[in-house]
């Protein structure tokens, strides 16, 4: 049987098909198709089944993963919904926090608010901080309210009440009005979906679940019939941004989860290749078109956070996004990838990015009429790429061009050479990304420079040398296949839910038994999730932890606390466990302060499935078989070019060395190495790169 | 640009610096004891160099306290010279009139250490919760009534904590275990800054940051006074008034370029008040001439000492914008909003297409009492009225302006306090008419659940003297408090009953050019969305709208603008 992985991406659908038997996978490219998705996908696994002479109905379940969800916020194109929300608040979506992003700039923008003020319906209602009602919810309004939105013609609804995550009576009461009144209506309560205190960050995101919902409800409906028909007889599963993966029944009541799909299968297949190659600590660092990400990864396991933004209106800005409060991948995004454009700012330093060249017209070596000199002219220039094996010769690439733009727009204006403009622009981008992955190592109290990277995506190959040099980094880590590892990491993912319920207390005066109350509710319903995805109940694991912070402090740290029943006894240990991580990320505890719990959690996730690779045979051969040739490459140890070999990776075998400087091709990435640096291959033709020193 | 720093060499140093500042804000945020620094964000970061000058900042924070600690670094450097510093020592301090203008903000600067050479500072600013006295009184008569000052200290020495210092500040304040955990909250980011700012220095081979702040002093110098060149030469003036405690306030400005010099001059400006605290002392007065002169000419320079150079700022002493010691001073942060105001109107002479219409005020109030468990509470709520238009578009509303501080959530305030939030919305028609309009006001009803009354310290700024709009737009909603239902004066303490009512609003913001040139749509789009009323429509815009079918009356909207 087998097994495929798709992933739709702005430009490209990836599908990885593989042979569960053997581990033998297959890739395949289409372009996506924006219309209905769903076409591209359908034709991105049939072309892949078909070049392998595979059945559809050998095909045992597929994975996807998909950006609609994020484009369906980014380009507003979502349904016409309402909220519902305690009277007198309808305008916490709107104020936000009050804050600005930025401190000058006087004409700021913020994302306008999915739901409009009109369709923001107040109803009388409330509930008190210990989730005692106050008020009762009037159903007579409720009602009243729902006729209101039949006739406005709304699609869907969230429902988001103050105090809601301590008791979700008064929004299930309000949902089944609604789904009485309004057959067909999407309706969706925070209590269910993001059950956590503080309102404006439950509410954006409960608002931004109601907004996509239908489409995507559509969508995976479309996508399941379609695989039905095919004779795929298993379920559609979707990569969620927490790295887990659930069943399309799940994730069409749920699509915030589904956000960071795409990045989050990335990240898995990083950990995948440090267990592989037995890597406790991991550097994901996938380098694409527009953006590069990065993850740290500890033990295989990337860690979760649960906040991050969407349709950002500076993709650089924190708080310039539609806030969503959910757990996602804890990785960086920096919009620095292959297509961003360098420019001069108004202080006259050299800059690069996010602007993007994106695929049209592309970098000015693309010849589409692209004249923005962007990273990826700067590495043509720089020898890095081949101008004749790009996507392995399908697309060449026009070397003058890409000079004449850097000349234009970076080496003229400050009066130096074209190399040294064009490395410039590389400094420039690996400084962004080393500022960017301090700021996030430091929060998690990470010392990055003990991380071997794992580098992936078109670009990130040809940077990764360069980046672990700056940053300190000693291995760096290129699979083979490093342009479709996305797709090949949704193949990888377990199932996973992620539970919380938020009850705040102090540690030394917590209710127990509504502690344990809430951690068995959660644990039953991470369980059942599971089993109705067909897992076995013997295989799940459920891991507990708690938000805790000193009484006074307004950011929590988590923890994890023990299994079973607890008890008195147990709390000694869950408060040195605090203290332990505390004085870890901030050096010193507070002797005699006392602990606060907020948000409680449960993660239950499946086995994780098994992939392995093929195995290419060791050589006969000396590596002068696979060398094609020299060209000219630049290095800073040289301050200019140097003639450097170049291999043909797909010629390589077990066990090969080969020594800096050097440039490494394959069809969809080029691996340069610097000179000092030297790389040798293992049994799956990955390529395990040493840092030379500076 | 110096010549050791190339356009590329600058930009990653400056860029490293910058992000070394914000990773310290970052820290502070996590490990700070209160609302105010948690949820609201009041505090800020800076990397200085040896001797003094401010070289980053971190992006989060208000200007008041980013321009307070800057200056209060200086005085610390002068009290404790390099040879009188080690590695291990921290220092603190919170004079209202060398640092930030209140109290509250106390400044915590730790010297860093590379090869046993002091080679650069890193400090820290936060809004701790309380700082004793009478908690934001509007009866002192003198800052000694204001709380705790504490001079310039060594909070730690070689690393040891110099407890004395903690006892006198326990010993005097509400919430000791809050104030003391901020503090040390400082301690651990400036622990943050120093550790990333020795690892880049030693990975850069720097041996001082001299030259690299010499580079982005005169860097930032130089597009000041660029800036500065595309204003046309001559002399504009303005006025800008404020509702004060006793009598209402008055802010006299004249900007003078001549070539690329800019001289901002507050002589006129009312003498400071006797009673309550509505002063400035110069840093302040300096904060926010700066940010407005930045936002409207360079907002995309990162801050720094650069700034404080390059214009010239005359503000005589004795009047409200610099007040002698020791006047009292703890409501400084009423007057950011009415200097931008009158700088910003000052400026629309010269250049309207870069200012914004002046906006309602941000302030804080200060709810304590007993809860129904004997528990003392001590809360403070943000709360910001709404922004004025800008040229081009309309203003935000229940959005900070100028400084930038958050609201705290509902549900937090509910789970640490006997408070109940009623209501916290906008207010219809409340944002100033014109065609780019202001943004609306909130108005923030608190009750009290409990048997106790509770007190609140009001410092509501704006009720005699709304937001002004600009060049033909009308003035935002006033200002307004009330309690129990009934008005009253802004500024005071009062009592709510059990089960009482105390409720507030900000104020609108001004709106910009003419409301009868607002697009009729969009009119219509205010109404169907209980922005603007149908009276306000057709009173202030000329638009004739029919709730009902949400359809505009063209004819009698035609008739309504041809009149």
């Amino acid at each position: 049987m087998y097994r495929a992985g798709n992933d739709i991406g702005g430009t490209f659908t990836d599908t990885v098909v593989i042979n569960e038997e053997t581990g033998e996978w297959t890739v395949g490219k289409v372009l996506t198709t924006p219309t209905d998705p769903s076409v591209g996908a359908m034709t991105g696994i049939g072309a892949v089944l078909e070049a392998k002479r595979v059945k559809w109905d050998t095909v045992s379940n597929v994975v996807h993963g998909t950006t609609l969800v994020a484009n369906t916020l980014i380009e507003r194109k979502g349904s016409k919904t309402a909220l519902i929300c305690t009277r007198g608040f309808r305008d916490v979506l709107e104020e936000r926090t009050q804050k600005r992003y930025d401190l000058y700039d006087l004409l700021f923008e913020v994302p306008k608010p999915l739901v409009p003020r009109y369709l923001r319906k107040e109803i009388t209602e409330r509930l008190l901080a210990d989730g005692s009602v106050l008020v009762p919810l009037n159903t007579a309004e409720a009602r009243q309210i729902a006729e209101e939105l039949k006739r406005e013609g709304v699609e869907s609804t969230a429902v988001c009440f103050l105090h809601c995550y301590r008791n979700a009576d008064h929004e299930h009461l309000m949902k089944s009005v609604l789904e009485k009144a309004c057959p067909g209506m999407f309706v969706t309560c925070s209590a269910d979906v993001v059950p956590e205190i503080r309102e404006y960050p439950r509410e954006s995101t409960i608002v931004a679940n109601a907004y996509t919902g239908p489409l995507f409800s559509i969508y995976l409906s479309k996508m399941d019939d379609q695989l039905a028909a095919k004779g795929v007889g298993g379920y559609l599963y979707l990569m969620l941004s927490s790295g887990g993966i659930t069943t399309s029944g799940v994730a069409k009541l749920r699509p915030v989860y589904a956000l960071e799909s795409g990045p989050a299968a990335g990240a898995i297949a990083a950990s995948f290749y440090g267990e592989l190659k037995g890597f406790d600590s991991v550097l994901s660092y996938d380098m694409g078109g527009t953006t590069a990400k990065m993850c740290l990864i500890d033990k295989g396991q990337p860690s979760t956070t649960k906040e991050f933004e969407v349709a950002r209106v500076h993709r650089l800005k924190a708080g310039s996004g539609l806030l969503i409060h959910l757990p996602v991948m804890d990785m960086i995004e920096i919009g620095t990838g292959g297509g961003s454009i360098a420019w001069i700012d108004k202080l006259g330093l050299l800059k690069v990015g996010p602007e993007s060249a994106a695929s049209e017209p592309g970098p000015a070596c693309y010849d589409k009429g692209g004249t923005e000199p962007t990273v990826t002219d700067a590495d043509l220039v720089l020898g890095y790429l081949s101008a004749g094996y790009f996507l392995g010769g399908k697309m060449p690439l026009n070397l003058p061009k890409a000079r004449a733009a850097i000349e234009e727009r970076v080496a003229r204006p400050l009066k130096i050479g074209v190399p040294e403009a064009a490395w410039g622009m590389i400094e420039v981008v690996n400084e962004n990304m080393i500022n960017a992955i301090r700021v996030y190592a430091s929060a998690k109290g990470k010392d990055f420079r003990a991380y071997t990277i794992v580098a992936f995506g078109g670009a990130g190959p040809v940077h990764a040398y360069n980046l672990a040099q700056k940053l300190g980094v000693e291995k760096v880590l290129v699979p083979l296949g490093a342009g479709v590892l996305s797709a090949l990491g949704l193949l990888m993912a377990p199932f996973t839910f992620h539970l919380v319920r938020s009850y705040m207390s102090p540690l030394d005066r917590v209710d127990l038994g509504q502690v344990n109350q809430l951690l068995k509710d959660m644990e039953k319903e991470g369980t059942s999730l599971l089993q109705q995805a067909g897992v076995d109940p013997k295989d799940i694991t459920l891991q507990r932890s708690c938000e805790m912070r000193y009484i006074g402090q307004r950011r929590e740290i988590e923890v994890r606390i023990p299994s079973g029943v607890l008890s008195a006894a147990d709390i000694p240990a869950i408060e040195t466990a605090y203290n332990n991580e505390y004085k870890r990320l901030f050096f010193r505890t507070y002797p005699g302060y006392k602990l606060q719990c907020l948000n409680w959690r449960v993660v239950a996730t499946g086995p994780r499935p098994k992939v392995t690779l093929k195995r290419f045979p060791s050589g006969r051969h000396t590596i002068k078989a696979a060398l094609k040739g020299t060209r000219q490459i630049y290095f800073p140890e040289f301050k200019g070019y140097r003639d450097c070999p170049v291999y043909d990776r797909y010629k390589l075998f077990e066990n090969a060395r080969i020594e800096g400087p050097v440039a490494i091709e394959e069809r969809e990435s080029t691996v340069v190495i610097g000179p000092g640096g030297h790389a040798v291959t293992d049994e799956y033709l990955n390529l395990l790169i040493t840092v030379g020193g500076k | 640009m110096s010549p050791e720093f190339d356009a590329i060499r600058l930009e990653i140093y400056w860029n490293r610096l910058t992000s070394i500042a914000e990773e310290q804000a970052r820290g502070l945020i996590r490990t700070s004891f209160s609302t105010i620094a948690g949820e609201m964000e009041d505090l800020s970061c800076g990397v200085f160099d040896a001797g003094g000058t401010l070289v980053a900042q971190g992006a989060t924070g208000t200007q008041g306290v980013l321009t307070g600690l800057s200056m209060g670094v200086k005085e610390m450097l002068k009290k404790y010279p390099a040879e009188k510093l080690a590695a291990g020592d921290v220092m603190i301090g919170n004079d209202p009139y060398l640092f930030c203008g209140h109290k509250y903000d106390c400044c915590v600067a730790t010297p860093v250490f590379l090869k046993d050479r002091m080679v650069a500072v890193v400090a820290s600013v936060l809004h701790v919760p309380d700082i004793g006295g009478a908690a934001y009184t509007m009866t002192s008569e003198s800052t000694f009534e204001e709380g705790l000052t504490i001079p310039i200290l060594k909070l730690f020495k070689k690393g040891e904590l110099n407890q004395d210092v903690v006892d006198v500040i326990d010993a005097n304040v509400r919430i000791p275990q809050e104030v003391m955990g901020d503090i040390l909250a400082m301690v651990t980011a400036n622990d943050i800054g120093m550790q990333r700012l020795v690892e880049f220095m030693e990975e850069q081979s720097l041996s001082d940051l001299d030259g690299i702040c010499a580079a982005i002093l005169s860097t930032t110098e130089r597009a000041l006074r660029e800036g500065f060149a595309t204003l046309p030469a001559g002399t504009w003036r303005s006025e800008a008034f404020m509702d004060g405690v006793d009598d209402m306030l008055k802010i006299s400005v004249a900007l003078t370029v001549k070539g690329n010099d800019l001289t901002v001059d507050f002589t006129g400006t009312s003498p400071q008040t006797r009673r309550g605290g509505v002063n400035t002392p110069y840093t302040f007065t300096l904060a926010y001439t700066a940010l407005s002169i930045k936002s409207a000419l360079v907002p995309y320079i990162p801050n720094n000492d650069g700034f404080y150079k390059v214009f010239n700022m005359i503000v005589p002493p004795g009047c409200f914008l610099n007040a002698i010691p020791p006047a009292p001073i703890i409501h400084r942060q009423l007057v950011c909003r009415p200097i931008a105001a009158a700088i910003f109107s000052a400026l629309a002479k010269a250049v309207p297409d870069k200012v914004i219409a002046d906006g309602g005020t941000p302030t804080m109030q200060v709810f304590y009492g007993t809860d129904n468990k004997k528990a003392m509470f001590f809360q403070a709520l943000i709360s910001s009225g709404g922004t004025g238009a800008r040229p081009n578009k309309d203003g935000y509303s229940a959005t900070c302006f100028p400084a930038n501080i958050g609201t705290p959530p509902v549900e937090i305030i509910e789970n640490v306090s006997p408070l109940l939030v009623a209501k916290k919305e906008f207010v219809t028609d409340s944002g100033g008419p014109g065609k780019y309009r202001g943004g609306l006001a909130e108005r923030f009803t608190i009750k009290v659940n409990a048997d106790l009354p509770a007190t609140v310290n009001s410092a509501i700024e704006g009720i005699k003297t709304p937001a002004q709009g600009l060049m033909g737009g009308m003035a935002g909603m006033a200002a307004e408090a009330t309690l129990d239902g009934v008005a009253v004066p802004g500024k005071g303490k009062y009592v709510i009953p059990p089960k009482g009512e105390f409720a507030f609003s900000m104020g609108g913001g001004g709106g910009c050019f003419a409301p009868a040139e607002r697009p009729p749509e969009a009119v219509l789009d205010d109404v169907i969305n209980g922005y603007v009323s149908v009276e306000s429509a057709r009173q202030h815009y000329k638009v004739s709208v029919d709730p009902v079918k949400r359809a505009i009356n063209w004819e009698e909207t035609r008739r309504l603008r041809a009149a």
